[in-house]
């Protein structure tokens, strides 16, 4: 099934191949090294910022589309940054290390969620023994979505060809009907595939789907870009 | 209701509506936490916030907002859920004491950030903040969940709370 709501951008890129298990551990390095850094000097956040850069040119990120989705976060990122720069020698510093890190992680996130499917790191999660419920909810409730809105599309689609020279009051009002009737739809649904589940034995945890094996490569380029980080953070604080 | 909690976000954004005022994520959350258990609804609450910031990239991971309305989130949800369904509340006392709850988180989060940034300022104005920032979802959370939860108890008797039986 496809699934719609993610910012996945489609391209055969390198980035794009790497398995996400080892995108998560390059990642996971990234976000330490990132929480370790220091502000002042700025240039190992600096050279993390430019790892981040190399990592959506290796993906074939389109840098319009990819500064779009950073410039969402201006205002929550921005005005405490410049309320902090109205306070003292501690608050100002405060506020650039918020404004430098949440920009670094929130960029290094895009990159990931831009070069890998949403699904493809649910079911990582789903293999993970604290996050595995987790993941499991997610999967079903990202395929819950992706159902509602492609039936919510088709109905609001079936209406406007019924009524084409309806007004927009009436098209929502009846868009908003046609989704409570398919949430309520659902919620039956739900209740009979519950009931059949635990006929069947269903005991609270799913089969997890296998993943495919780890290749050695991979991991090393995971491992390597998360050791160059944690690398460049740990000279920026020796020096 | 964790789909709807993805997808009513997008859907307030799409229409230019203001997600920070009218908390729509809260909505589908809440009236989940009267309709399902409390391990369940907390699950949702911290699930639903996490996933749409990964899928939609708001509430945003970083700065760590996509947290804190999970931790928000699970709390309201679970507050609702042991009152309601656990204890037997009647909804008219559940809900406000699940807001109620959701305040506490905030105030938390806004200490926790005002340490950060060395600001001194009293937990009153940070009560005060919290209650005016979101009484537009407040307000409509009152109106809605009570409404959608009852609305879908009707059409779904099996997920009514049983309540106790009274003594002969």
């Amino acid at each position: 099934m496809p699934h719609h709501i993610d910012l996945y951008v489609k391209s055969d890129s390198p980035l794009h191949r790497v398995d996400p298990r080892a995108k998560m551990v390059a990642i996971g390095g990234l976000l330490l090294a990132v929480l370790a850094a220091p502000i002042r000097p700025l240039w190992p956040a600096g050279a993390l910022c430019l790892l981040v850069v190399g990592a959506a040119v290796l993906g074939r990120l389109p840098p319009g589309m990819m500064c779009r989705r950073m410039l969402s976060l201006a205002l929550i990122v921005g005005l405490p940054f410049a309320l902090s720069q109205l306070g003292g020698e501690e608050t100002r510093l405060a506020g650039e290390t918020f404004a430098v890190k949440s920009l670094l992680v929130a960029a290094a996130f895009m990159v990931l969620m831009a070069s890998t499917r949403a699904v493809g790191l649910l079911e990582i999660l789903g293999h993970l023994p604290v996050l595995s419920p987790f993941g499991q909810l997610g999967e079903f409730i990202l395929r819950g979505a992706d159902l509602l809105a492609e039936e919510v599309t088709r109905t609001n689609r079936a209406w406007m060809l019924r009524v084409p020279g309806a007004a927009l009051g009436v098209r929502l009002s009846g868009l908003a009907w046609a989704s409570v009737s398919l949430v309520a739809r659902a919620a039956v649904r739900s209740e009979r595939v519950g009931a059949a589940m635990a006929l069947r034995g269903f005991r609270g945890k799913l089969p997890a789907a296998t993943l495919p094996p780890l290749r050695p490569s991979h991991l090393a380029a995971g491992a390597a870009y998360a050791l160059i980080s944690l690398g460049i953070v740990g000279v920026g604080r020796w020096l | 209701m964790g789909a709807l909690g993805l997808l009513l976000p997008i859907g307030f954004h799409a229409l230019g509506w203001g997600g920070k005022a009218f908390l729509p994520m809260h909505l589908p959350i809440v009236a989940a936490g009267f309709l399902v258990s409390p391990a369940t609804a907390v699950s949702l609450g911290i699930v639903v916030p996490l996933l749409s910031g990964a899928l939609t990239g708001m509430p945003p991971l970083a700065p760590p907002l996509a947290l804190l309305m999970a931790g928000e989130l699970a709390v309201k949800a679970g507050v609702a859920s042991v009152l309601y369904r656990t204890l037997r509340a009647p909804m008219w006392l559940a809900l406000p004491i699940a807001l109620a709850a959701d305040w506490g988180v905030l105030i938390l989060a806004a200490s926790f950030a005002a340490g950060f940034f060395a600001v001194k300022a009293a937990p009153s104005q940070y009560m005060g903040a919290a209650i005016v920032v979101g009484l537009p979802g407040t307000i409509l959370q009152l109106m809605m969940v009570p409404a959608a939860v009852l609305a879908i108890e009707r059409r779904l008797p099996q997920l009514r709370p049983r309540r106790r039986k009274a003594p002969e």
